[in-house]
C-alpha cells in the first residue's frame, strides 16, 4: 500500500496509528471513566461500522476503537462530534475553541483538536466506594477546562483515598482525596479498633492510650485515609465536611527513568488544588519556550527543577491554611543504565527561554 | 439520692506480702460482710475491681490482690496507713448454716483459697461448727503458695491435702487437685456433707466432673464465680451468664445450676 | 385535645419551652458518616424546629440522652469521691414509639434489676417526658411490630411533621397552657400497625434447649463474618452495658475522675478477667451472647418483653450485612431442627 498521511496530525487529533498500514485507533476522551451508559451505543456503532467490531478500554480510560481506515477518519469525526459536545462542553464546559487559551477556529466534525493533556482517569471514588473520601470524577470534569485542549502533554491521575488504585503515584500529577478526621472524644469508647486498623490498612498513626482509655493521634504522618472512620462503631472518628486533596508529582512509566512520584502538595483544598493546576500552561509554556513538543510533564519538572516548577506552579496561588508544600523533591529513579544522566554538557536538556 | 457505686476511703492498716505477685490488704472498716461476698476495690489507674474478702475481724477486712500486669502495680506501693476506696459487699454468700454440723468438703485452687479463707478460719475457730472438714488446696508450685501460716494451722485443725501442679514440696503432695478427690472418704458421710469448690474455670469444671464420678451428690456441691465487672449492681452487662448475673445472684452458685451455665 | 401550628408558630413554642425544658431531637449531621459524603443522625440537644431530623430513623438510639456514650460518673482526690453534677432542668425529648418503649428495657435494668437504683439513669430518667413523633417512612430494617414496641402511651405531647406546619397532641396537662390560642386539629397520633419485615419470636422451651442452640454450630458463621467492631449494640435501643475507666490528671494518680462508657459484648475483651482468661473468645460467641440476651436470657430473667424493640437499628449500622432478623430466623430454623432431632432421638 501507498500512503502519504501526516501522522502527526493523525495523532493529535486522537488517532494512532496502527502496524497495519493505513489503520488507525481512535482514543475518546472519558474524563474521570465515568460517562452516561448511552454512549455505549455510539462505541458500538463506530467500532461495527468503520472498525473491526472491538473495543479495548485505553489505559488512560479511554474509548479506543482501533482498525479505523485512514479513509474513514473524517467520517467517524463526524460520529463523535455530538459526544464530543455533550462531553466536553456539556459535562465539563471545555471551550474545544481554545487550545491553550488562544483561539484556533475548530470546525464541527473534525475530532479532538489535540491529544496534549491526556484524558484524566480516575477510580470510581466515594460515587460508590467505601473507602473513597471524594467525587473522582465530578473532580475530574472541573480540571478538565484547565488542561484540556493543550498541546502541553500532563497525564493527571485521580485516586478517591490514600489506597490509590488509580496510581497517583505513577503520573505527572496525581490527586489523592484524603480527609482530616476529627476526634470527638466524648464518644470515643476506647475501643482501640482504629488503632488496630490504623495499624494494619493505614500509617500506624493511632495509638489506644491505656492511661486516659482514649486515642492518641501522631498527626503529621496520618495519610487521611479515613479507615478510623469507616470502622469507628459510635461515629467518634468523623471525616471533615470539606474535601481535601494530596498531589503527587512526577511520577511515571517510560523505557528510561520509570519513577514513583513523590508528594508536592497535602491537604490542599479544591480551589488550591485548581488554582495551581491553572497555572501548568504557564509552566510547559515557560520550559519549552512556548514550542509544545511530544514531552511528558514529568520531564518538563526535571528540565526546570523543582524549585522552578514549584515557583510558577504556586504563583498566583491562594494556599488555603491547611495546605502543606514539599519545600524540595528528591525523586528516586529507577536507573537501567547506571548514571545515566551523565552524559556531555552539549547534550543536556534546556529549559526557559532560549530552550 | 443514694448512690450504690459510690467508694468510700478505707485506711490500710496492714500489707502483708504473700508471694511475689499476691499482696494481703488489711483495711480498716466496720462493714460486716458474709463469707464469700466481695466489694468492689478502687485501684488507682485501674478504677475498680471485684475484690473477695480473705479474711475478717473486729473492725477489719482483709483482701488479697494479684498483680495481674504493669497497671496495677500502683496498688502494691500502698504502704500501711494509706487510703483504699471500697463500696459493697455484694454477692450471695457461702450457704454457711447449711454446712452445719455436716462434713464440709472445701477444694481450693490458687487465688480461689481467698474466698474461702475466712470461712476456714472461722471454722477453725469454731471447730464444733462442723462435723468435719476435708481441705484440698492446690497452688501452682512453691512460689505461689498463699497463706503458708493458715496453712499450717489449718493442717493441725482439719483433713487437709495441699498440692503442687508440679513439683513436691514438704507438706505439698504433687499433683492437680483433682486428683485427690478420690480420697475423701465420701462413702463415710452418708448424706451428711457439702463440697465447696473455688478457683479457676478449668479447675472448677474438672473438679465438679470428678465429683459427680465420685458419686457426689450434685445438689451438694457450691462454687463460686469470677468474671469480669464494672458495677457489681447489675447494671453493667460483664458478669452476665444467660439469666443470671453474676453480682447478684452469684458469686456463690449452686453446681446443679452451675455445670449447665455456658458463658 | 390536639392543635396545628405553623412553623413559625411551631419554633415560637419551642423558645417558649426551652425556657423549662432541654430539648432533644434527632438531628442530622453532615457527612459525619462511616462512609464519605454519608451522615448520621443522632440525638442533641437542639433550639431550632428544622434541627429535627423527622424524615428519617436516627442512626444512634434516643437511649444516648438518658445514658451517654461518655460520662463522669466521679470526680476524686485522695480522700474523696465527689458525684458529677448535671443540670435539674427538665427534659423533653422527640422520640420515635420504639425508643420509648425499649427505655423500659433500660429501666428494667437501670432501676430495677437486683434492687439497686443506677444514681445516674435514675437522675436523668425523672427529668424526661417525651414528645411521640410518628413513623411516616417505611424501612425495611423496621420490625417493631414483631416485637409489640409499635405502641406506646408514655409521651407528653405527640406530634405530626407536615410541610405547612405541626399538629400537637396534647396529653400532659403541664403543657396544656402552652397551646392557649392555637387553633384545634383532629389529630391522633398513628402507629405503625405492620412493617414489611417480619420477625417469628423464637421459643427456647428450656435449658436443655438453650445449651443445643448454644453449642450449635450456627454460630460459626459469624466467626467469618462479624469484625466484632460493636456498631450494632452502640446502635442498639436497648443494650446497657457500659465498662468505667479512671483518668487521673496528671501524674497523680490520686486525683482524678471516674468515667462511665457505654462497652459492648461484641468486642473482645469484654469478657477478659484480670488474670488474662476470656470467657467468650470467637465473633460467633459473641454474637451467640448477644442474641440469645436479646431473645431469650433477658425474658427469662425479668418474665417480660424480649430485650429488642425491633428498631433495626443494629442492622443498618452492621459494616458486614450482618441483618439480626436473618440471625433470628436461622435461630429459629436450628431450634426446628434440634427437636426434630430430639423428637427421632426419643
Amino acid at each position: 500500500m501507498n500512503h502519504d498521511i501526516n501522522i502527526k496530525e493523525c495523532r493529535i487529533n486522537c488517532f494512532r496509528e496502527s502496524k497495519v498500514p493505513g489503520e488507525f485507533m481512535l482514543q475518546m476522551r472519558v474524563p474521570g471513566g465515568m460517562i452516561d451508559s448511552k454512549y455505549l451505543d455510539l462505541i458500538q456503532k463506530i467500532s461495527k461500522t468503520y472498525g473491526d467490531g472491538n473495543f479495548h478500554f485505553g489505559t488512560r480510560q479511554t474509548f479506543d476503537i482501533c482498525r479505523i481506515k485512514y479513509e474513514d477518519i473524517d467520517k467517524v469525526n463526524k460520529c463523535i462530534e455530538d459526544y464530543i459536545k455533550e462531553v466536553e462542553e456539556g459535562l465539563c464546559d471545555v471551550d474545544m475553541d481554545l487550545v491553550a487559551h488562544e483561539k484556533v477556529g475548530r470546525k464541527v466534525n473534525t475530532g479532538y483538536p489535540t491529544i496534549g493533556a491526556r484524558n484524566i482517569s480516575a477510580c470510581i471514588g466515594n460515587y460508590h466506594c467505601i473507602c473513597g473520601n471524594i467525587n473522582t470524577f465530578e473532580l475530574a470534569r472541573k480540571i478538565e477546562p484547565i488542561i484540556f485542549p493543550s498541546h502541553y502533554h500532563i497525564k493527571i491521575n485521580i485516586s478517591g483515598c490514600p489506597n490509590d488504585c488509580n496510581k497517583a503515584h505513577l503520573c505527572d500529577f496525581g490527586i489523592i482525596g484524603v480527609s482530616k478526621l476529627v476526634y470527638h472524644k466524648e464518644r470515643c469508647i476506647g475501643c482501640g479498633l482504629c488503632a488496630k486498623i490504623c495499624e494494619s490498612h493505614a500509617t500506624r498513626v493511632l495509638s489506644l492510650n491505656k492511661e486516659t482509655g482514649k486515642i492518641d493521634k501522631d498527626e503529621c504522618c496520618c495519610v487521611g485515609c479515613s479507615e478510623c472512620a469507616r470502622h469507628c462503631p459510635t461515629s467518634a472518628w468523623t471525616r471533615s465536611e470539606q474535601k481535601f486533596y494530596r498531589v503527587i508529582l512526577g511520577g511515571r512509566t517510560g523505557r528510561q527513568t520509570p519513577r514513583t512520584g513523590k508528594m508536592f502538595l497535602n491537604w490542599a483544598s479544591e480551589e488550591t488544588l485548581l488554582q495551581v493546576l491553572g497555572n501548568w500552561q504557564k509552566f510547559s509554556s515557560w520550559v519549552m519556550d512556548y514550542k509544545p513538543e511530544y514531552l511528558h510533564g514529568g520531564h518538563l519538572i526535571d528540565r526546570a527543577g523543582y524549585k522552578k516548577f514549584k515557583e510558577i506552579m504556586l504563583d498566583g496561588v491562594h494556599l488555603n491554611p491547611e495546605c502543606i508544600v514539599a519545600e524540595d523533591i528528591y525523586f528516586n529513579e529507577i536507573e537501567y543504565r547506571s548514571n545515566f544522566n551523565v552524559k556531555p554538557l552539549s547534550k543536556h536538556k534546556k529549559a526557559g527561554p532560549g530552550a | 439520692m443514694y448512690n450504690p457505686v459510690k467508694p468510700l476511703p478505707h485506711k490500710i492498716v496492714n500489707v502483708k506480702k504473700e508471694t511475689d505477685l499476691e499482696y494481703t490488704f488489711r483495711v480498716e472498716t466496720k462493714t460486716k460482710v458474709k463469707f464469700g461476698q466481695f466489694l468492689q476495690l478502687s485501684i488507682p489507674k485501674i478504677g475498680e475491681a471485684p475484690i473477695s474478702v480473705s479474711d475478717q475481724g473486729i473492725g477489719w477486712l482483709e483482701f488479697t490482690i494479684r498483680n495481674v500486669g504493669k497497671v496495677t502495680n500502683e496498688i502494691f506501693e500502698k504502704k500501711e496507713g494509706d487510703t483504699i476506696f471500697l463500696r459493697g459487699p455484694y454477692g450471695n454468700s457461702w450457704p454457711i448454716e447449711k454446712f452445719k454440723d455436716k462434713n464440709l468438703v472445701i477444694i481450693a485452687g490458687g487465688t480461689g483459697v481467698s474466698p474461702v479463707r475466712g470461712m476456714i478460719n472461722y471454722l477453725s475457730k469454731n471447730k464444733d461448727y462442723v462435723k468435719s472438714l476435708h481441705l484440698i488446696c492446690g497452688f501452682k508450685n512453691k512460689e505461689c503458695v498463699l497463706f503458708k501460716e493458715d496453712l499450717k494451722v489449718w493442717a493441725n485443725t482439719f483433713n487437709t491435702t495441699f498440692t503442687l501442679d508440679n513439683e513436691e514440696s514438704k507438706g505439698f503432695k504433687k499433683g492437680f487437685v483433682t486428683a485427690f478427690i478420690k480420697d475423701i472418704p465420701f462413702n463415710t458421710f452418708g448424706e451428711d456433707y457439702e463440697v465447696v469448690v473455688v478457683g479457676p474455670p478449668m479447675m472448677m469444671k474438672f473438679s465438679g466432673l470428678e465429683l459427680e464420678k465420685c458419686g457426689v451428690d450434685i445438689n451438694k456441691i457450691w462454687m463460686s464465680f469470677e468474671r469480669k465487672m464494672s458495677c457489681a449492681i447489675g447494671k453493667c452487662g460483664h458478669c452476665r451468664i444467660d439469666e443470671y448475673y453474676v453480682c447478684l445472684d452469684g458469686p456463690i452458685f449452686e453446681y446443679r445450676i452451675a455445670k449447665d451455665l455456658i458463658d | 385535645m390536639s392543635y396545628k401550628l405553623t412553623l413559625k408558630e411551631a419554633q415560637k413554642l419551642l423558645d417558649k419551652l426551652s425556657l423549662t425544658y432541654d430539648i432533644y431531637a434527632p438531628k442530622k449531621l453532615k457527612a459525619q458518616g462511616r462512609y464519605s459524603d454519608t451522615d448520621i443522625i443522632k440525638y442533641e440537644k437542639i433550639k431550632n424546629i428544622d434541627e429535627i431530623e423527622y424524615r428519617e430513623k436516627s442512626t444512634y438510639p434516643m437511649k444516648e440522652v438518658i445514658s451517654p456514650i461518655q460520662q463522669t460518673i466521679f470526680y476524686f482526690t485522695e480522700d474523696k469521691y465527689r458525684e458529677s453534677k448535671v443540670s435539674t432542668k427538665p427534659i423533653l425529648v422527640f422520640s420515635r414509639a420504639c425508643d420509648i418503649n425499649a427505655i423500659k428495657v433500660q429501666t428494667k435494668i437501670f432501676i430495677g434489676n437486683g434492687g439497686f437504683v443506677d444514681y445516674y439513669y435514675q437522675r436523668m430518667y425523672e427529668r424526661i417526658k417525651f414528645i411521640l413523633m410518628e413513623c411516616d417512612f417505611e424501612s425495611d430494617t423496621c420490625f417493631c411490630v414483631s416485637m409489640n414496641a409499635n405502641i406506646t402511651n408514655n409521651y407528653s405531647l405527640a406530634v405530626r411533621f407536615e410541610d405547612d406546619g405541626i399538629h400537637f397532641e396534647v396529653k400532659d396537662k403541664d403543657f396544656t397552657n402552652y397551646f392557649k390560642g392555637y387553633p384545634h386539629s383532629s389529630f391522633a397520633p398513628k402507629f405503625v400497625m405492620e412493617n414489611k419485615t417480619k420477625v417469628h419470636i423464637p421459643e427456647i422451651k428450656d435449658r436443655n434447649m438453650l445449651n443445643k442452640i448454644k453449642k450449635s454450630p450456627m454460630w460459626k458463621e459469624y466467626d467469618k463474618r462479624c469484625i466484632s467492631c460493636g456498631a450494632c449494640t452502640i446502635a442498639c435501643s436497648t443494650c446497657t452495658c457500659f465498662l468505667t475507666r479512671d483518668l487521673i490528671y496528671g501524674d497523680n494518680s490520686e486525683v482524678g475522675e471516674r468515667r462511665r462508657l457505654s462497652s459492648s459484648c461484641q468486642i473482645d475483651d469484654f469478657a477478659l478477667v484480670a488474670g488474662g482468661g476470656n470467657y467468650r473468645t470467637t465473633a460467633g460467641d459473641r454474637m451467640r451472647y448477644k442474641v440469645l440476651h436479646k431473645f431469650h436470657d433477658y425474658k427469662e430473667r425479668f418474665k417480660d418483653s424480649h430485650m429488642c424493640v425491633g428498631c433495626g437499628r443494629c442492622i443498618e449500622r452492621c459494616p458486614e450485612y450482618i441483618s439480626i432478623t436473618a440471625t433470628v430466623e436461622k435461630l429459629n430454623k436450628e431450634i426446628e431442627r434440634i427437636e426434630k432431632e430430639e423428637a427421632s432421638n426419643v
